[in-house]
This record gives structure tokens, sequence and C-alpha cells, in this order.
């Protein structure tokens, strides 16, 4: 059923002699990539750097990576999962048709070249950006790379990696799961986690005008998402805390302004490959941190009457009953 | 202030076996004396045991995080713990959140445990995540046997150097010992290869042999005074034959200290998987004459588990097996890990030698002082399983109700049903507490002398051992009565016990250019401050003077 | 005589009650019923907060109101029936084993996600994820009938491994998603990348569908199971032509043994 095999972005840097950038532009979008982790850097395996690495780009348009890449391969709009699926089944030596191939923009010397050249690395990578996990098809877009790299390694070592960015959200992520053991889109109504993308994603609760109130915090909803949630977070008692004014902001009843995160705040930011880095803040904020602005929330919460009624159930009480 | 009365006190340290005694605990959280005043717990009829001590378990850090993400079928079937005002939210389960880690583990009355695989790359996580685990005790240990920065200076022979280099290590991951996976396999694993034999070199070295790492490791941990020794997963684990590898293994820790994780998953005679079968007798043979070694037992339990471990070749076998789904993370220069999904069924052969093997090991090994209880959680079974484990040690009568589930072309691979010994109350507290805890060197756990830590454990005394195990009717953390009557009362924070090895201070400037060369953070980012350990424990580390 | 349960004052957010289901209510009196909690986000209401109620102890349970936000109805239900006048929401008929569920209105997501057995009928359009498994989970529904009037969302019988889906509309994308057996039957096609990664089951279509590029064509036949799915759905008013279709294999990316109908 596929799955996630991934490296941080060390092994990357000393071993990937293979670097496929899917739907994504770190040209643009991370420019230190190249030079910190991929393609530039030189290692005791790969001593050549950038000689001794081949960097392929699939994206929908040339953009300044481009430049970067050895090979760049124009997918068309909207075919990223076809093409990923056609990869899957060319590695099991299925057969396809060379028509079905061309629809995805890319004949088939370009695709059976790929295959050849992923078969032939010692240590392959692939990221991938919003091109891929945010366009038609979403989730089942990054699915299918990850069961690709998953599936490679039935040849050699390949892996997957998301190219997240947007300040701490591995962070948010990584902590979410061990206290809940969910990632996002969690729901603690009935006072234990449950968990639902689609139900419970923020995006989709306020586009169904799901919540009655809203606390942000490091987003920017009001500039992001789609109209129908933009308009539902303005109707209900929304409440952000920033650095800046956003446009979140704007529409909140509340803005509570908070030190940037390391800058003048403290903590653990968590890299796209889930790696803890500590923050130094270089400067003083006249303003609190986020974290202290929700522990006094909290101590204010916890001297109104508790919410849910007292003792479920205890420990060892094992039943079969599927929880919602 | 406490003061139990009339209760059978199990205390293997001191010999106690049963003897009715009253037990004291003052407001540190020790055990005295005597103490005049405060409350008094009749426990007349009841078994006291010192807390239970989990030596070999996985409950924080990425990999059992990266677990928790990949099994979300199985959170939704699993129990959930309800807010309460004492008690946060979570659930239990394959892998469990850490929340309800600490309310199951403290539920059955276990007050301490060893996380065994922490990459140095992510002790800050692991450390975060052990914060939020409450009422228990932790310690953790660094993986080290696929380091490369290490491995180069042993490849060169230089002890001196590699003894350096791990403690700048232990110490830069605020750890309490070391712990080596697979040595050399990890490594070979990231161009996707492994390492079977112990006298081959390493891919990638001219010289470096896994048995070399194996034997260097348990020098080091012993020249450094380390209070745990080096914990040992062995190569080739799981696989048909491999006791061939493990007796080769042990043979390579002559004259040292060592802790054997989860030997049941390297007692395997056969050639293949149609052929496997149990070879737990030499390998209890060899325990039984080697003192300087203790293990756990890693027992199988059948039902859903999912298995996660540094050992990357392993776990991408076991996708290829089954199918389902594969998670795996290579962590730079230090080690890796993979986590599959996995249902340990009776029917399948292999599983019931695997289950079979686990118990033999428990039973074969005559010192209960070096065996003990484990699942290697949640890779065996889940930790909130072993009082079943502990009903199989007690009961022969029970293990035979339980073997007639087995095919019966199992019978001839396993040594089980021949064997009739029942482990008596003080074998069990030993094999869950005071075994794990001197082995572990957690010199104030594990037992109920003056002076020990109060973590105590009061269990109604039942005809239904499992019952009996899995739910105590008091249990006490640090003189904190934190379970009463099946419920969690209380959730203090618990300790970290962290070791501090003496080092040379050059070992810094030495480290930092080869750190720099294979890592992609900033050097002085990498160690774990100290002041980011919420209560550490911490002990400095003397070579000892006979050495 | 059912329980009838009108909606008298609409949730503001979503509303579960899992214990609408025939099994619980026919043991209840009219006191108990209406004494039931529900949960209203985090609050823990009476049902009768919300509803009018009337009837007891039936095993027949009748709904009546835009019910959009109301969630988990059915939950797991053995027996009897549920009929709703109106709109419903998510989850209904989830883990649903037997009895009949029919809704005269639209319905959310999920419905009779990971059911065992029995027949769920939506006369107006469903959402996604019908009959599907739920996240992570291996298998979606793994026996009965859900039948849609209307059209369907996304990832229409995701991993579903036994049953049968019938879709009156045009579903979306990813329809049959990693399925592993079980019949879907399109009435007015699909979007995109219908049987993706499909390893075995049967997906019919009445209209063309853009095929996905890993499977492949085959034959242009008439199956012999056709009269036997006529028969099975003859009784609810649903008629299939014998064909001939063209038949297609895959997903060859899994490699899988899935086959596509499509009537020529």
């Amino acid at each position: 059923m596929g799955g996630k095999v991934t490296c941080t972005l060390g092994e990357v840097k000393q071993r990937a002699d293979f670097i496929i950038y899917w739907g994504g532009n770190p040209a643009e979008c991370h420019p230190r990539h190249f030079t910190k982790y991929t393609i530039m850097q030189k290692s005791k395996f790969l001593p050549r750097g950038r000689k001794d690495r081949t960097m392929v780009l699939v994206d929908i348009r040339e953009t300044k990576s481009a430049k970067a890449a050895d090979i760049f391969l124009q997918v068309r709009p909207g075919k990223d999962f076809e093409l990923i699926t056609i990869l899957r089944a060319l590695i099991k030596d299925q057969p396809v048709r060379d028509e079905d191939i061309a629809e995805t923009g890319l004949d088939r010397a370009a695709v059976e070249d790929l295959v050849r050249r992923m078969k032939g690395a010692k240590f392959g990578c692939m990221f991938f950006g919003m091109g891929l996990s945010m366009t038609r098809g979403k989730h089942m877009n990054s699915a299918a790379l990850l069961t690709l790299a998953a599936e490679m390694n039935a040849f050699t070592k390949f892996v997957a990696m998301p190219m997240r960015g947007h300040g701490n959200v591995t962070g948010a992520d990584v902590i979410m799961r061990w206290q809940t053991g969910y990632p996002f889109g969690i729901s603690f109504n009935r006072g234990y986690p449950r968990y639902n993308p689609g139900e419970f994603s923020t995006v989709d609760v306020l586009v169904r005008g799901d919540c009655d109130a809203a606390f942000i915090i490091g987003a920017d909803p009001g500039a992001t998402m789609p109209q129908p949630a933009i308009d539902h977070l303005a109707r209900i008692p929304t409440i952000v805390l920033d650095p800046h004014i956003t446009h979140t902001s704007r529409l909140a009843r509340v803005h509570i302004t908070t030190a940037p995160q390391g800058i003048s705040a403290p903590g653990t930011a968590y890299r796209m490959d889930e790696l803890p880095m500590p923050l130094s803040p270089a400067l003083k904020s006249p303003y609190p941190t986020d974290e202290e602005v929700v522990r006094r929330i909290n101590e204010a919460i916890a001297k109104k009457p508790f919410w849910l009624p007292d003792g479920g159930p205890s420990p060892h009480q094992w039943t079969s009953q599927v929880n919602l | 202030m406490i003061r139990i009365t009339g209760g059978k006190i199990y205390d293997p340290a001191q010999g106690i076996d049963g003897q009715v005694r009253d037990l004291c605990i003052d407001d540190t959280g020790k055990i005295v004396e005597t103490v005049s005043g405060g409350r008094i717990i009749d426990a007349t009829g009841m078994v006291i045991f010192p807390g239970g001590v989990d030596v070999h378990t996985h409950v924080a850090g990425g990999a059992i995080n990266f677990a928790r993400a990949m099994t979300p079928e199985d959170h939704r079937r699993t129990q959930a713990f309800i807010r309460t005002k004492t008690r946060r939210s979570g659930l239990g389960g394959m892998a469990p959140t850490t929340f309800a880690t600490g309310y199951l583990y403290a539920g059955m009355g276990f007050t301490t445990v060893n996380e065994a695989a922490v990459p140095v790359l992510s002790a800050r996580h692991t450390h975060e995540e052990l914060a939020d685990i409450p009422i228990i005790d932790k310690a953790s240990l660094t993986l080290m046997a696929n380091n490369e920065i290490l491995l180069e200076q042993l490849e060169q022979g230089e002890y001196e150097r590699a003894k350096q280099v791990l403690s700048w290590y232990l110490w830069a991951a605020k750890s309490y010992g070391v712990k080596a996976v697979n040595p050399g396999g990890v490594k070979a694993w990231k161009y996707g290869h492994d390492a079977k034999a112990l006298d081959t070199p390493i891919d990638g070295y001219h010289r470096l042999t896994p048995g070399q790492i194996v034997t260097n490791l348990a020098r080091i941990c012993d020249d450094l005074g380390l209070p745990h020794p080096v914990h040992l997963h062995c190569n080739n684990l799981g696989a048909p034959g491999n006791i061939t590898t493990t007796l080769d293994t042990l043979a390579r820790l002559e004259g040292h200290r060592a802790h054997i994780a989860h030997s049941q998953y390297h007692a395997y005679g056969g050639d293949g998987w149609d052929t496997m079968c149990s070879e737990t007798t030499v390998l209890a043979e060899y325990f039984n004459s080697h003192p300087n070694l203790t293990t756990d037992a890693g027992v199988v339990l059948f039902g859903d588990t999912v298995t996660i471990t540094a050992d990357g070749p392993w776990q991408h076998l076991l996708y290829k097996l089954t199918g389902r789904k594969w998670g795996n993370l290579d962590v730079e220069n230090e080690t890796g890990c993979g986590i599959v999904p996995y249902t340990y069924r009776p029917s399948n052969v292999v599983n019931a030698v695997q289950w079979a093997a686990g118990l033999e090991l428990l039973l074969m090994i005559r010192d209960p002082w070096q065996v003990f209880l484990s699942t290697d959680h949640p890779n065996g079974g889940c930790f909130w399983r072993y009082p079943e484990i502990i009903q199989m040690l007690m009961s022969a009568e029970f293990r035979r109700e339980c073997l007639k589930k087995l095919p019966d072309r199992v019978k001839s691979r396993i040594k089980l049903p021949e064997l009739d010994r029942e482990y008596t109350l003080l074998e069990i507290a030993t094999a869950m507490s005071a075994g794990p805890a001197r082995a572990l060197g957690l010199t104030h756990k594990g037992h109920l002398g003056v002076g020990a830590d109060a973590d105590v454990v009061v269990y109604e005394e039942q005809v239904d051992i499992q019952q009996m195990f899995s739910h105590p009717r008091y249990v006490i953390k640090a003189g904190e009565v934190v379970l009463e009557d099946g419920d969690i009362r209380e959730a203090p924070q618990g300790k970290e016990f962290l070791v501090r090895p003496a080092m040379d201070p050059a070992t810094n400037d030495f480290i930092r250019p080869l750190f720099e060369d294979c890592y992609t953070m900033k050097f002085e980012h990498y160690p774990v401050e100290l002041e980011r350990i919420e209560h550490p424990d911490l002990r400095d580390c003397q070579p000892p003077a006979t050495s | 005589m059912p329980v009838t349960l009108r909606l008298k004052r609409p949730p503001i957010v979503p509303l579960e009650a899992e214990f609408l289901s025939p099994d619980v209510l026919a043991t209840l009196s009219h006191a108990e019923i209406s004494a039931m909690i529900v949960h209203h986000g985090k609050r823990r209401l009476p049902l009768s907060e919300f509803f009018d109620v009337e009837g007891e102890r039936s095993e027949d349970l009748v709904l009546h109101g835009e019910l959009h936000k109301l969630r988990w109805v059915g939950r797991g239900m053995r027996r009897g029936s549920i009929t709703v006048h109106g709109t419903i929401g998510m989850h209904l008929g989830a883990y649903m084993r037997g009895g009949r569920i029919d809704v005269h209105g639209n319905a959310g997501d999920w419905i009779g996600a990971e059911m065992k057995d029995g027949t769920i009928r939506i006369r107006g359009n469903a959402g996604g994820q019908i009959g599907a498994a739920y996240r992570g989970a291996m298998s979606g529904m793994r026996n009965g009938l859900i039948m849609i009037d209307g059209s369907a969302g996304l990832e229409v019988g995701m991993r579903m491994r036994r049953g049968t889906i019938v879709v009156g509309g045009p579903t979306r994308d990813f329809t049959g998603l990693q399925m592993k057996g079980g019949t879907i039957l399109l009435r007015s096609g699909a979007e995109i990348r219908t049987g993706a990664w499909m390893q075995r089951g049967t997906i019919i279509s009445l209209k063309p569908l853009q095929m996905m590029p890993t499977f492949t064509y085959s034959t242009t036949t008439t199956p012999g199971f056709l009269p036997l799915l006529s028969r099975h759905l003859a009784p609810h008013g649903i008629t299939l032509p014998t064909g001939p279709y063209q038949l297609y294999r895959g997903d060859r990316a899994v490699p899988g043994k899935g086959e596509i109908l499509v009537l020529a």
C-alpha cells in the first residue's frame, strides 16, 4: 500500500547522485536548497559535487530552477498523477502505450530515459512541492510520488520528501502527532483526539461553517483560503496571534501582537526533514511570545467550569468499540 | 507521608519473598525506616512490588512518531483517554500518544522506562516528547553502531579517539547510554545493502567489521564506567539461522558487560522460512554460563502491532513480505529506521516459532536477574500487554492452553511444550523490576530498601494473574499515589536520567570539521542544552579504578 | 409506529448523534430517547433540545429537516430502517452491518464508509468517499449495497472489498481508487482517474470514461455476470443494458487485475 520512505537532508547532501524536483521551484522558493543540501555539495561519496549528481526538474512550466537542472521534463498541467502512475508501471516492466504517455506531455524516449536513470542511480531522492501537492488530486499526487519512491527500493535506494515551508508547519505536525497520534485535521470535541482530513481540516471546517470561533496562530488564512472560508472567519469571533497585522487580523475581532519566532522568541523549529533546530533569538521584543499568550489564556480558561464530565474510561478498559 | 501496612512484600534485591512488613514513604518520595502520621494504606492480603522498570521500549522520538502518523486506522479502534481535570487526552494502541503512554505504563505499575533508540540528531525531539510522557521516569540510549565519524576512528584503530568521540556524542544527546543496532548494517543500508557476517568488512570500509564494532563499543562502555553496558541489537535480526551470528556476537563480548536486546529475534535455526525453528536452548545455555550478560526477551504476542527498528534492511524485507505500508527514515551520518505495521498470527508457523522462542528464553535462562520482560514495544507486541506474558510465565497450564492454538507442524520446531517451569512472584518481581533496574545501573530503582525511590505498586492477589497485573490497586510514584482503584489520580512529571562521561575537552575541536563535512546543521545547534531537559537526574561517570 | 424526529432548532455547529440507530432506539422509551445526549460541538445536550420526538421502542426511525450538520446517523446499525426526509450529514450508515437507510434528499461525505452489509439509498446527491475506507484503513465497504440517484464526490468506493455502489449522476475524481473488489456502477460516468491503482473489482460505466494510461483495452464483450447484477438491482428499479461493453484491465501500476467495463 506504499508508505513513506525518506531521510534527513544530510543524507541527500552526502549520497544522492540522482535528484528529482517535482512541482517545485527551489531556485526561487527554497533558494538555499541547492547549495546547502542537494546538487552543489561535495561529499566523500560524491567528491566532484555537482558533476557527480544528476538533477531532473518536473514541472508544468520552465521556471528558474530549470536552469540548474540537467533534464527538464515539462508535464502537461493536471497530468502529474498520470505520469507518476505510468512510471510506477514502467519500473515494473508493465506496458504503457505511446499515445497514453504522450497525453502527459512527454514522449516515450524521455520517460524511458528517466526510468533508466532512476534505476541506475545509487541513491535517488525526490522532492515535491505545492505544484504537485496542492493541484488537482492533492494528497493522492503526494501519495503517488511517495509510493513510487517506496517501490523504487526494489531496484536501488530511493527516498522522497515534501518541500515544506511557511514557518514551523512541520513542527506543528510533529507535535500534534506525539500528543494526539494525528498530524492535522483533528477534533477534540468528544474529549479525545479524532482525525479526518476533509472533515476536521481547517479549510473544510471554515468553508462548511462548522465552527463558531477561530483562534489563528502562525498562519494567515485570510490571505490564502477560499472566499467562503474567509467570509466565515469574518462572521465568527476570530482571534489572531501574529507579529504582524495580517489579512486575517483585519477581519478578526481580536489581534494580539506577539514576538516573532526565531528573531525574538526562542524555541524549537522542525526542518522539512523533521529535524529539530533550536531557535536562538537575536533581539528582544516588547511583545509576549505566542507561548506566553497561549499559556495565559489557558490559565484563564482553567478558572472556568470544566467542560467535560469528569472520569472517562480508565486505563486498561480495553474495548472492541471503534472510536468515532 | 505514607505507611503501607499488612502487604506481602516482594523485594528481590533484599531477598524479601512475600514477608508481611510495613513500608514507609517520606515526603521527599523515598523509602524510609519509619514515618509518623500521614496516610495509612491497608494492604492486607495484597502483594507489593517495586515499580516496574522497562529496560527496552520505544515510546518517544522520530521513529515512533512516524509510526503514529502511519497508523490512524489503529488509533480509531483503540482505547481513547478522555480528558479530565488531571489527565490529558490521548490514544492507546500500537503506538500510544505521549500522555497515554504515561497513563498506560503507570496503569500497570511500571514507573521507569528506557527509550532504547535515539539518534543524536533528533535527541532534541526525543527529549521534548519524553517531557510529555507523564508520571514515569525515563532514560534514553543513543544509537552509535553506525555513526560514520565513530566508525572512521575504529577503522583507523584509534581506540582512545573513538572513546572520546562516543563520550562527546552521549553528552550532546543528553543520553543515558549506548545502543548498538545491527552494527555496520544500517550504514550499509544507506546504499541498499546489509551487514550479515561479523568478520566481513563493512560496506565502504577496508578493515572495520561488525564484530570489531561490537567488541569496541562494549569496551568503551566499560572503560567510561557507564552505568548501563552496551545495549546490543545483534546483526541478522529475524533471519532464519541467525543463531550462528548471535553466538558469534556474544563471543566477542567475553570479558565485558553487555545487554542483549530482544534476544528472541536472534535465536532462530533453520536455513530458510520453511525450516525456521527455535534455537533458544543454546542461547539460554550461553547466558546461563555467562553472568556478564543480561538480556530482555522481546516476546512476540499474537495480534496487530507496528514494527519499528533502526534495522532498515529488515524492514524493507518485511514490507515486501506483507505488502502493507512501509515507512523508512535514514538519519544522516548516524542511523536510520524503518516502520512496518504487522500482524502476528498463531496460524503462521514463523510467528508461532517467534512467540514460543520469547517465552522459552524467559523460562530456560535460569537466573531472573539475567532475563527481563519485554516485547521490544511495539515490535513484538505493545507494552500494555505485559500482564499476558506474566500469566504465561506463571502458569504452565495456561501455556499448554495457548499451545493448542498453534498448528501441529510448529511443535517439532519449538521447545516450549517441554518446559514446566513456573515463575514465582519473586521471580516476576525480578524480571519486571529488580533485574532491569540493576542492568540499567539505576541503584535507587527496582527495590524497596531504605533510601530507594518510593516507586511502589500494590496488587490485589488474584487467581486471574493477567487481571491482577493489569489492574494494580495502588501505584505510588516518588511517594505520590498516582493510581488508585483503577483511576489515574495524579499525573506528576517524572525525571530523566542522564550521564556525563569523562571527556577530553579537545574533542569538540576534533569533531567540528568532521561534523561540518557531513551534517547539515550548525555545529553549535547540535548538542542538546542541559536546560532543555525537564527534571534531569544527572550522573557523572568515572572510569572504574581497576580497568 | 416509528420513532420520528423533527428538527426544531437547527444546530450551529456539527451535531453528532451516533446513537440514532434502530438497534439502540428499539429498546428506549420516549423519555429516554428525548434525554439521549447529542454532542453539539463540544457541548452535551439532550436530543430534545434539537428535535421534537414522537414514538418509542421502534426499529424504524424517521428524520425530518435540513440535517446536513447531523453526523453519524445509523452508525454500525444491524437491523431496522432509517428514513430521512431532507438532507443528512456525514458518516450516514458508517460501519453499518444490516438494515436499510433511505434519504429523500442530499447526503454528505463518507456514506456507508467501511460498511459490512445493509442497504443505503440516497435519492439526491451525495458527497465523497462513499463506501470508502477511513484514512489509513486497508479496506472500505465489505458488503452491502449503496445507491445514489444523483451525483457523488471524490474517491467513491475507495479501497472497497466487496459489495455494490450505484451512482445515477456523475462522480468526481478517483472513483474506485485502490479498489480491491466489489462493483461500482456509474450510470452517468465520472470525471478523471477512475479506477486508479485498482487491484481487483469491477467498475461499469454506461457513459464513456477518460481512462487512466495504465489501463489496457482487452476486448469488447457481454460479461456473464451482468444478468446476475441486473437481478440484484432490479428490486430497486435499477436496470442495466446487457452490452456489449469494452473491457479494460488495470491498474498496471500496481499491477492489478481490476476491470473497467464501458458501454460500447
